[in-house]
C-alpha cells in the first residue's frame, strides 16, 4: 500500500511538472506560427533588402554586382532624396496641424448633434471609401488649369491673379497634392476620435452642463483630456502614414513637376521600376525604413513623456 | 515472406509512376498554355490581336493562348516584376531599345534570328530598318508586330484656315504661326507633359533636325567624340526655351495627363491649335471625336536654321510594338510560331483596317491619313527610336527628367546637357 501511495504521489509530482513545463512552453508553442509567419514576411524581406542596399542590380537574372557602400553614399549626396525625405515631413506636420485638428472638431460635433448626424457620418465618411486612384483621377480634373472647375470658379470671380497651374507648376504642385491628401484622410482620424468619444460618460456631459458649464468648457476641460490616448494615437499613426505616402501623389503628379511633389516612395518607385535601378531604388526603401522608425520611435517617446507629465 | 516488402515497394514505386505520368498523361492530352502579355488596352486592338490567336489555336490543336492586356504604364511595371521574379510570359510585347535590352542581357528573351532566317520569306516582308530597335549584337530579339509610328505635328485645319496660316516648314515659319495664333488667343501647341515622353519628342527632333541623327547615335553609343554636351544638344535645349518663351504651349503642359486625354481636350475645344504626337494620335481623335478628326491634318517638324539634319527625317518606331518570346517559355517553337500569326498579312490587313500600319514592304491603303504617313516614312532619310526607349532605363528617366525641367524653365540648356553626360557616364562605368 506504501508504496502504492508514494507512487501515486511522486506520479502526481512529475505530472505537476509536466504540467508546469507545458505552462511555460505553452506561449512559445502558440507564438511559433506568428513568429515563423514574421520571420517569412517581414524579417527575411526586411533583411533581404538591405542586403540588396549594397549590389548593383537591373532586378534581372544574376547580374547583381557588389558594390559595397557606394548606394549609401550616393544616396548622401542625393539632393532629390533629401527633397523627398522634406517633403513626407511637410506632409506629417500639415496632418498633425491640419487633419487633426479638422478631424477633432467635426468628431466632436456629430457626437453631439445626435439628430441626422449618422447621415452626415456617412457623408463625412465617403472620402475614405473612394479608392486613391479614382480620388487622383477626379482631382487631376478638378485641377485642370483650363477646364478644371477651380481655374473656373476663379475666373468668374474675377481673381485671374488666384488662377494658377496648380499641378504643373513646382510651386503650388505639392501644395494641391497635400490638400487632397489631407482630405481623403480626415474621416479616418474623425472616426477613431469619435470612437474614443463614444466611451465618454453622457452623465459626466449632463452633470457639468446643469452644473452651469458652457460647450466650450465641456469640450476643453473634460472631452479634450478624456481624448488625450486617442489623440497621441492619431499624431503616430499621421506620422508614419505621412512618410510613407504613396498612392494619390503618384497617380496626381507621379512625384512631378521636377520633383516637386516626389515623396520618398515615388521616389523609391521610381528608381525600382522605371531607372531599372534595384540595388538603388531598395537602397532609399532601406533609408526610409530607418527615418521612420527613427520618428516613430522619437514621436512614441515623446508621447510617453507628454503623458506622464500631464 | 520476401516479397512482402517488395511488393509494396513496387506498389510504391508504381502509384510513385503513375503520379508523376498523370500530369504528363494530362499535358499531352488537354491543353498546353502559352502566356502572351501586351498593352492593346481597347477592345478593337486587343480584339485583332485575339483572332489572331483563334487561328493560331485552330491549326494547332491542343494548344491554347491565354493573353492579357495591360494600360501602358501598368504594363512596363507588370513586365519589369513578372521577369524580375523568374515568372514572365510566353510572349510580351515592348518598344524594343533599352529596357528590352536589359531583358536581353540577363539571358530572358530567346533570339529568333535563327527562326526568321529557316523562314526568309516571312522575314522579308518586313521593311529592314523596322528590326533596328531589336537588334542587339545582329541578333534578332523581336518582331514588329503593331504599327509604324512617326512624331509629327497634327493641327486643325479650321483654325488655320481662318487665322490664313499654312503648315510652317521652317523655324521662322514656326514662330510666326505661333505668334498669329497667341494673338487670336489661341494656344499654339497643346501638350500634356506629365508623363515627360511627350516633351521629350520635341527636345528628340530638334536635336535631330540640328545635328542629323549621328549627334545622338555617338553621345548614345559613347563612341570617340560623342558627347551629350555636343552643342547639338545645348542648342536643342535652347530652341525648347525659345519655344516655351514665346508662349507656344497651352497652360499647364507640365501637369496636364496625355493618358486622360490633358492635351487632346484642348485640341477639341479649339484652345489649341496643334499637337506634336506619334501617329497614332490620329486612330485615338478618330475614336474619341469622329467630328473633330474630319478638320485634322499633320505636317512634319519643321526644319531649323543651319540644322545639320535632313528634315525629311522622322523619329519615332516602325513597329510600335515588337513581340518577343522569353527564354521562360516552355513551347518556343510553337511560341514563334504564334508570333508569326500575330504578324502575318491577315493580321496586317486587319490593323490596317484599324487605321495601323505594320512596316511591311510595298503595304498600300485607302486611306489618305496613312498614306501620308506611309509618304513621310518612305521619304525619311533615318528613323531615330524615341530617346527614353532607345537608351538603357536609367539614362532614359534622367533624360525625360531634365527635358521636363528644359520646358519648367528651371534648368538652362547647358546644366541639361552636363547631367545628361555625367549620368551616361556612370552608366557607362558599370
Amino acid at each position: 500500500m506504501s508504496t502504492a501511495i508514494t507512487r501515486t504521489a511522486a506520479d502526481r509530482q512529475r505530472q505537476r511538472k509536466k504540467w508546469v513545463l507545458a505552462q511555460r512552453a505553452a506561449p512559445f508553442v502558440f507564438m511559433t506560427p506568428a513568429v515563423i509567419f514574421l520571420a517569412v514576411y517581414l524579417l527575411y524581406p526586411l533583411v533581404s533588402s538591405f542586403r540588396l542596399s549594397f549590389v548593383n542590380w537591373n532586378g534581372l537574372g544574376d547580374t547583381a554586382v557588389f558594390v559595397g557602400l557606394d548606394n549609401w553614399v550616393r544616396l548622401l549626396h542625393d539632393g532629390v532624396f533629401w527633397h523627398s525625405a522634406w517633403n513626407n515631413i511637410l506632409l506629417a506636420l500639415f496632418s498633425i496641424v491640419i487633419q487633426l485638428p479638422i478631424a477633432l472638431v467635426l468628431a466632436v460635433v456629430l457626437d453631439e448633434a445626435s439628430k441626422g448626424s449618422r447621415i452626415l457620418k456617412i457623408l463625412y465618411f465617403i472620402p475614405l471609401l473612394m479608392s486613391s486612384v479614382a480620388l487622383g483621377v477626379l482631382f487631376k480634373n478638378i485641377y485642370d488649369p483650363n477646364f478644371g472647375p477651380i481655374n473656373s470658379i476663379l475666373d468668374a470671380m474675377g481673381l485671374y491673379g488666384w488662377a494658377h497651374d496648380w499641378l504643373g507648376d513646382p510651386r503650388y504642385a505639392l501644395g494641391s497634392v497635400i490638400a487632397v491628401v489631407l482630405w481623403q484622410n480626415i474621416p479616418f482620424y474623425m472616426v477613431l476620435f469619435l470612437a474614443g468619444l463614444a466611451s465618454f460618460p453622457r452623465e459626466i456631459t449632463e452633470a457639468a452642463r446643469l452644473d452651469g458649464a458652457s460647450q466650450t468648457t465641456i469640450f476643453w476641460r473634460l472631452k479634450l483630456p478624456h481624448l488625450q490616448g486617442t489623440f497621441r494615437t492619431a499624431v503616430l499613426l499621421a506620422t508614419i502614414g505621412s512618410m510613407r505616402y504613396f498612392d494619390l501623389i503618384y497617380v496626381m503628379t507621379e512625384g512631378g513637376p521636377e520633383n516637386a511633389s516626389q515623396v520618398m516612395a515615388s521616389y523609391m518607385y521610381k528608381q525600382v521600376f522605371a531607372s531599372f535601378e534595384l540595388g538603388y531604388g531598395t537602397t532609399v526603401a532601406a533609408a526610409m525604413f530607418i527615418i521612420i522608425t527613427v520618428i516613430a520611435a522619437v514621436a512614441f517617446r515623446l508621447s510617453k513623456r507628454f503623458e506622464t507629465e500631464v | 515472406m520476401q516479397f512482402k516488402p517488395s511488393r509494396t515497394f513496387t506498389r510504391l514505386l508504381g502509384s510513385a509512376a503513375v503520379a508523376a505520368l498523370v500530369p504528363l498523361a494530362a499535358q499531352a492530352q488537354e491543353t498546353k498554355t502559352i502566356t502572351s502579355w501586351d498593352l492593346r488596352s481597347d477592345t478593337t486592338t486587343a480584339g485583332i490581336v485575339r483572332d489572331a490567336m483563334d487561328r493560331f489555336e485552330e491549326a494547332n490543336p491542343g494548344y491554347v493562348v491565354e493573353d492579357s492586356h495591360f494600360a501602358n504604364d501598368a504594363y512596363k511595371t507588370k513586365l519589369k516584376i513578372a521577369f524580375g521574379a523568374n515568372e514572365p510570359p510566353c510572349i510580351f510585347a515592348s518598344w524594343g531599345g533599352g529596357p528590352l535590352k536589359e531583358y536581353v542581357d540577363s539571358d530572358q528573351v530567346v533570339d529568333l534570328t535563327p527562326y526568321l532566317d529557316a523562314n526568309p520569306e516571312f522575314k522579308d516582308r518586313f521593311v529592314p530598318a523596322s528590326f533596328g530597335p531589336v537588334t542587339f549584337n545582329d541578333k534578332i530579339y523581336g518582331l514588329p508586330a503593331e504599327n509604324t509610328a512617326v512624331a509629327v505635328i497634327f493641327y486643325n485645319t479650321e483654325i488655320f484656315d481662318e487665322l490664313d496660316l499654312t503648315p510652317p516648314e521652317t523655324w521662322d515659319e514656326l514662330m510666326n504661326v505661333i505668334n498669329v495664333l497667341n494673338e487670336n488667343n489661341i494656344a499654339p501647341f497643346a501638350l500634356a507633359n506629365k508623363n515627360k515622353w511627350p516633351g521629350s519628342m520635341y527636345f528628340v527632333l530638334l536635336a535631330d533636325r540640328i545635328g542629323g541623327p549621328e549627334a545622338f547615335r555617338k553621345a548614345a553609343a559613347r563612341e570617340e567624340g560623342g558627347s551629350f554636351e555636343d552643342p547639338v544638344f545645348i542648342e536643342a535645349g535652347e530652341r525648347l526655351q525659345e519655344l516655351v518663351e514665346a508662349d507656344a504651349f497651352a497652360r499647364g503642359y507640365n501637369g496636364l495627363d496625355y493618358d486622360v486625354g490633358g492635351s487632346r481636350r484642348l485640341l477639341y475645344a479649339d484652345r489649341a491649335a496643334m499637337e506634336l504626337m506619334g501617329s497614332w494620335e490620329m486612330a485615338t481623335i478618330r475614336n474619341e471625336n469622329p467630328e473633330f478628326a474630319e478638320k485634322v491634318d499633320f505636317f512634319t517638324f519643321p526644319s531649323v536654321p543651319d540644322g545639320k539634319g535632313d528634315p525629311s527625317n522622322v523619329v519615332g518606331t516602325l513597329g510600335d510594338n515588337y513581340v518577343s518570346i522569353s527564354s521562360a517559355c516552355p513551347y518556343k517553337d510553337k511560341a514563334f510560331e504564334l508570333l508569326t500569326y500575330l504578324t502575318n498579312d491577315d493580321a496586317a490587313a486587319a490593323r490596317l483596317a484599324d487605321q495601323r500600319v505594320m512596316p511591311l514592304k510595298g503595304i498600300t491603303t485607302e486611306d489618305p491619313f496613312l498614306n501620308k504617313v506611309l509618304e513621310v516614312v518612305g521619304e525619311a532619310g533615318s528613323v531615330q527610336l524615341w530617346y527614353d526607349q532607345e537608351l538603357p532605363p536609367a539614362l532614359g528617366e534622367v533624360h525625360k527628367d531634365t527635358v521636363q525641367q528644359l520646358f519648367g524653365l528651371s534648368i538652362t540648356p547647358e546644366e541639361a546637357a552636363a547631367e545628361m553626360e555625367q549620368a551616361a557616364q556612370a552608366e557607362a562605368q558599370q
